[in-house]
């Protein structure tokens, strides 16, 4: 199941104002506690695309409040991925530097790049593997170790770690992308 | 009564011999605010002058009186950067005050605003945002794509009010030439707010680290240097942050003054200071953000 959340909409939703703008705290922490009502309607294994695309602009700390918190407030026995989607490059960077100060990250979809990548607080491997993951359609540690041409257990270790920060999804002994560009 | 002389110059430096002139806070007469031989004033001074109405009104102080500019072009340009329209509700204002509305299509990009509650942050934002890309290329030979971080620079300056004074405060941006400062065109924001200032703001947290050290200046550096936020979020404090890398990348320059104590980081074109402290107090936080225009920018 995907579902779609339009930011734009639920700004306007959760707070009285006609601006298009995430700015502020108290904005963060409401458009956050709407997308987290709306999350917990989805089915388990859910995949949930916020959508950026019609916000014009978003500040650090809405950032922290929206996506920051609502990585952190997951509950780790809920199967549940999130991907950002419409992300312009500003968007990109004061996501990826919030997420960075909590040690966390998330698959986004930025616009200019146009295909998934990584944002905040990754290694080089966890990147690397990320994109193989993307690349190839997703597979179990020795195809993906084959095709990265490393040892298994770095592979083995990085594709743990994705999957246990829900960079990628994990079925049995195989590893996909959350999402293909 | 006691007279307060506003300087010729009414800007950042200017406001340190205006507070040295308040004598006491709070003053211990009515305070006659006397501008009438003002020759100019920055954002910076109308959001300050302002905060003083505000504060003196939060301490329960006599209405304070306002002597306005003798000169009429001077009176022209306090009308248009909208601070009579706040001022009579703070003072009592004794001279010939313009009829004038405020101009947002001139060098004044945002007149004097009030910010009290995050609804009045989304106001202003949208109202810059509007204006950024256009405010970048012309104004400072910056590219229009930095419009975004521009608005978020200024979003963040904002909230400094609405997350930590406790109370109201003022923000205005214009754009005019710093000919002798610096030879160049600069976008200036003006952040001030009557609050509780930041070594009040941190006390609870951070003093007890600094012992007899702590006063003004070490409340700011902690805030603007280390980045500490009074929040023990982890999140927190990241708004300075990001203003300070983008300043950094434009060569702008950021300074906070706080009770008696102004702390700035400095850029290579300005001559200030770093700290200076033991300056005369002045109530709340005024923050200032200046972006030069880019060398060999046609303006």
């Amino acid at each position: 199941m995907i579902q779609t959340i339009h930011l734009d909409r639920v700004l306007r939703e959760a707070v009285p104002t006609p601006y298009g703008d995430l700015v502020t705290r108290p904005t963060g922490a409401a458009v956050r506690g709407h997308i987290q009502r709306t999350m917990a309607t989805a089915a388990r294994g859910a995949l949930t695309r916020l959508d950026f695309s019609a916000v014009r602009l978003i500040d650090f700390s809405c950032a922290d409040e929206v996506v920051a918190k609502l990585l952190l407030a997951f509950d780790p026995a809920a199967d549940h991925y999130v991907v950002l989607h419409g992300l312009s490059d500003d968007q990109a960077e004061a996501i990826d530097h919030v997420l960075i100060g909590h040690r966390l990250a998330i698959a986004a979809l930025p616009v200019e790049v146009g295909q998934p990548v990584v944002l905040g607080w990754a290694t080089g491997d966890d990147r690397a593997v990320f994109d193989a993951v993307q690349r190839i359609g997703g597979g179990d540690t020795a195809t993906l170790t084959r095709h990265l041409a490393w040892h298994a257990h770095r592979c083995g270790d990085v594709l743990a770690s994705l999957a246990h920060r829900r960079l990628v999804r994990q079925a049995a002994h195989t590893f996909l992308p959350l999402v293909m560009p | 009564m006691h007279v307060a002389t506003v300087p010729t110059y009414l800007d950042d430096r200017g406001l340190d011999q205006f507070a040295q002139t308040l004598a006491s806070w709070p003053p211990p007469e009515r305070l006659l605010v006397d501008a009438r031989g003002c020759k100019w004033s920055s954002p910076y001074g109308f959001a300050s002058l302002l905060t003083l109405g505000q504060a003196l009104a939060e301490a329960r102080a006599e209405r304070p009186r306002l002597a306005v500019p003798d000169s009429e072009d001077v009176r022209s340009y306090w009308a248009k950067a909208g601070f009579f329209r706040h001022a009579a509700d703070l003072f009592e204002l004794h001279g010939k005050v313009p009829r004038r509305q405020p101009d947002e299509q001139s060098d004044v990009l945002l007149p004097v605003t009030p910010i009290r509650v995050t609804d009045d942050v989304h106001t202003v934002v949208d109202a810059v945002a509007q204006n950024a890309a256009r405010i970048l290329t012309t104004e400072l030979g910056l590219e229009s794509k930095a419009a975004a971080r521009f608005t978020m620079t200024f979003s963040e300056a904002c909230q400094n009010i609405t997350e930590h004074a406790g109370t109201g405060g003022w923000v205005a941006i214009h754009a005019y030439n710093w000919r002798r400062r610096l030879g160049r065109r600069v976008v200036v924001m003006a952040i001030s707010d009557a609050g509780v200032g930041f070594r009040r703001s941190l006390e609870a947290t951070e003093s007890r680290k600094f012992g007899d050290r702590w006063s003004d200046g070490t409340a700011l550096e902690t805030a603007l240097i280390q980045e500490i936020s009074r929040f023990r979020d982890p999140g927190r404090g990241q708004g300075l942050a990001m203003i300070k890398r983008t300043l950094r990348e434009w060569h702008g320059k950021i300074s906070i003054r706080s009770g008696t104590a102004r702390l700035a980081i400095v850029p290579p074109w300005d001559e200030d200071v770093p700290l200076a402290e033991h300056l005369p107090y002045f109530p709340g936080s005024q923050v200032q953000i200046v972006i030069p225009a880019r060398e060999g920018s046609p303006k």
